[in-house]
């Protein structure tokens, strides 16, 4: 007889590695064979995991169909089971392998469009950050400018790609009826994707993108405006940051 | 607004013995928007794990109007490996804000090794699982400083090592840990028609003041040469066999809140009210048949 944690991985192993797996000894002979009682459950598993892929990349569905997003999700689920009882956290690394899974070689972009689409409900499921005190900010002498730690909202994700992300992006959402032509060549995006009433995915200049990665990468304000400034010699570090606090991509600081 | 200011404006916690509606993602608008007459609401306690956002925001606002209970379908608490503290201290944190007026999980199990299945998988009904699934309900009920509720999952397969019956099994859980039972009257007639029990029987043998609520959904059939195989899909309307279940069981137990559960091919919200609608017209005669 075997003890709850064998039965336990027997019946994991039948789930995940069919092939490799006979769970059928421990089935008692009920009204089926026990293969079709066992079935039950390695469908159920595999259509409810799916389904969370599903809702979670519906872009890259779209990009690549039904059929064959299913024998990617079939793939990918095998190699990568949820570690969480909490479904929100599966599929993290669903970019990484589409990015080594060589049936979707010829589609260069689908890897960054799944890190987009993977950023987009990050920021969906993400803490509500509190808006930053201009009173604090205002509170700090200029001569400590250089040293304040700003910090990005929780809600808010960067993202670049060497491909129009945004653009493959919006053509491929349900309710999009204009012209669908992606030209591949125009040049790559930076974006930043934020939570405010809505998920929003937005197009950052090279100057917003250096900067927010530099302050998301805990950089004090000296060292992120010189980043932004060497990548963009016209960047308006000022009115940069009174959009960024103004439009809530900027929720704190530390000085 | 403030927690507190919150909390105030809430109706009291206590889930009536009335008829409620699973409360799922599509219909959070309209919920808040319409506030149909439903006795209280239940979620799916994961779907809240988020740190922020629409979710709680939704929930929140339903909370002011309706009585809530939390159901639980990721602890993994027949699962060998430990409890998952990580996931406690979430539904802690989740009971802590919304003031849930029942909090319930399943007879079942989900990973085991660290992987997880998300489906509720069928535990063997032996002395060595009831004393492991005892202990665990213990220990949950000890981390969160309160009542769980127990569910009968519906079930596929059976073990041919189980020596005890799952409704002496889900009572002896009960018995031993002071948790009360969710019973689903739906998994009690898919599992009865899978594996050729009588659900009366069943039903007859669950000790009464355990139970605190019923689960009624719809289910899928499977049909194959040999015969049917009922899967608990969450799809349907409420099927006729199953809603006379549902009588026998309100004239053992008396009036219980009852929740109408859907999760696949979610129809327009309406339907679920009329589903509610029936279970409350068979809760009312209970209710005048004790006055």
């Amino acid at each position: 007889m075997p003890s709850l944690h064998e039965l336990q991985r027997g019946f994991a192993e039948g789930v995940f590695n069919p092939s490799a797996a006979d769970f059928a000894q421990h089935i008692h002979p009920g009204r089926f064979p026990a293969e079709r009682h066992f079935q039950v459950y390695r469908h159920n598993v595999f259509e409810s995991l799916t389904g969370a892929l599903r809702a979670v990349y519906p872009v890259v569905e779209r990009l690549v169909g039904e059929g064959f997003f299913r024998y990617a999700a079939d793939t990918y689920i095998g190699g990568h089971p949820p570690t969480s009882g909490n479904l929100h956290d599966f599929g993290g690394s669903f970019a990484e392998f589409l990015a080594d899974f060589p049936p979707a070689g010829e589609l260069v972009y689908l890897s960054d469009v799944a890190h987009l689409e993977w950023a987009w409900h990050q920021s969906f499921h993400a803490a509500d950050g509190a808006p930053l005190s201009l009173t604090e900010l205002a509170a700090i002498a200029p001569d400590r400018y250089d040293t304040i730690r700003f910090k990005l909202h929780p809600a808010a994700r960067l993202l670049a790609s060497p491909y129009p992300l945004l653009r493959i992006w919006q053509v491929n959402q349900p309710a999009f009826r204009d012209d669908m032509t992606v030209n591949l060549d125009q040049g790559g995006d930076k974006l930043l994707v934020m939570r405010r009433k809505q998920v929003e995915i937005e197009l950052l200049g090279d100057g917003d993108y250096a900067l927010l990665s530099a302050i998301a990468a805990g950089a004090v304000l000296a060292c992120a405006a010189e980043q932004a400034i060497r990548t963009q010699s016209d960047y308006d570090l000022a009115a940069a940051l009174g959009r960024h606090i103004g439009a809530g991509t900027l929720t704190g600081f530390t000085c | 607004m403030s927690a507190a200011a919150t909390k105030s404006s809430r109706v009291a916690p206590p889930i009536p013995a009335s008829a409620g509606i699973g409360l799922r993602a599509e219909h959070h608008r309209e919920v808040i928007e319409t506030r149909p007459a439903v006795g209280w609401l239940e979620v799916h306690s994961e779907n809240y794990f988020g740190d922020g956002g629409a979710p709680l925001d939704y929930l929140e606002q339903a909370r002011v109007h309706y009585p809530l209970s939390l159901h639980g379908v990721g602890l993994s608490l027949g699962s060998a490996d430990e409890l998952n503290t990580r996931h406690l201290q979430k539904l802690k944190a989740l009971i802590d804000r919304f003031e849930p007026g029942l909090v319930s999980e399943h007879l079942s199990w989900c990973s085991v090794d660290g992987r997880y299945l998300n489906d509720l998988l069928p535990l063997p009904y032996t002395e060595e699982a009831l004393r492991h699934f005892t202990q665990r309900v213990q220990q949950a009920q000890e981390f969160l400083g309160r009542e769980l509720l127990i569910e009968n999952p519906s079930s596929y397969l059976q073990y041919a090592h189980s020596t005890i019956p799952e409704w002496e099994f889900l009572s002896e859980v009960a018995n031993r840990t002071g948790c009360g039972i969710l019973l689903d009257v739906n998994n009690i007639y898919v599992s009865a028609t899978n594996h050729g029990f009588d659900a009366a029987h069943y039903l007859r043998a669950i000790p009464v003041a355990k139970v605190r609520e019923i689960h009624l959904a719809g289910f899928a059939v499977n049909r194959y040469p040999d015969g049917d195989m009922l899967i608990d899909t969450h799809g349907a309307r409420v099927a006729g066999e199953v809603w006379t279940l549902y009588r026998q069981a309100i004239e053992r137990l008396g009036a219980a809140p009852t929740l109408i559960e859907w999760d696949t091919d979610l129809p327009p919200l309406e339907v679920l009210l009329d589903e509610a609608r029936q279970a409350e017209d068979i809760l009312e005669a209970a209710h005048a048949l004790v006055a």
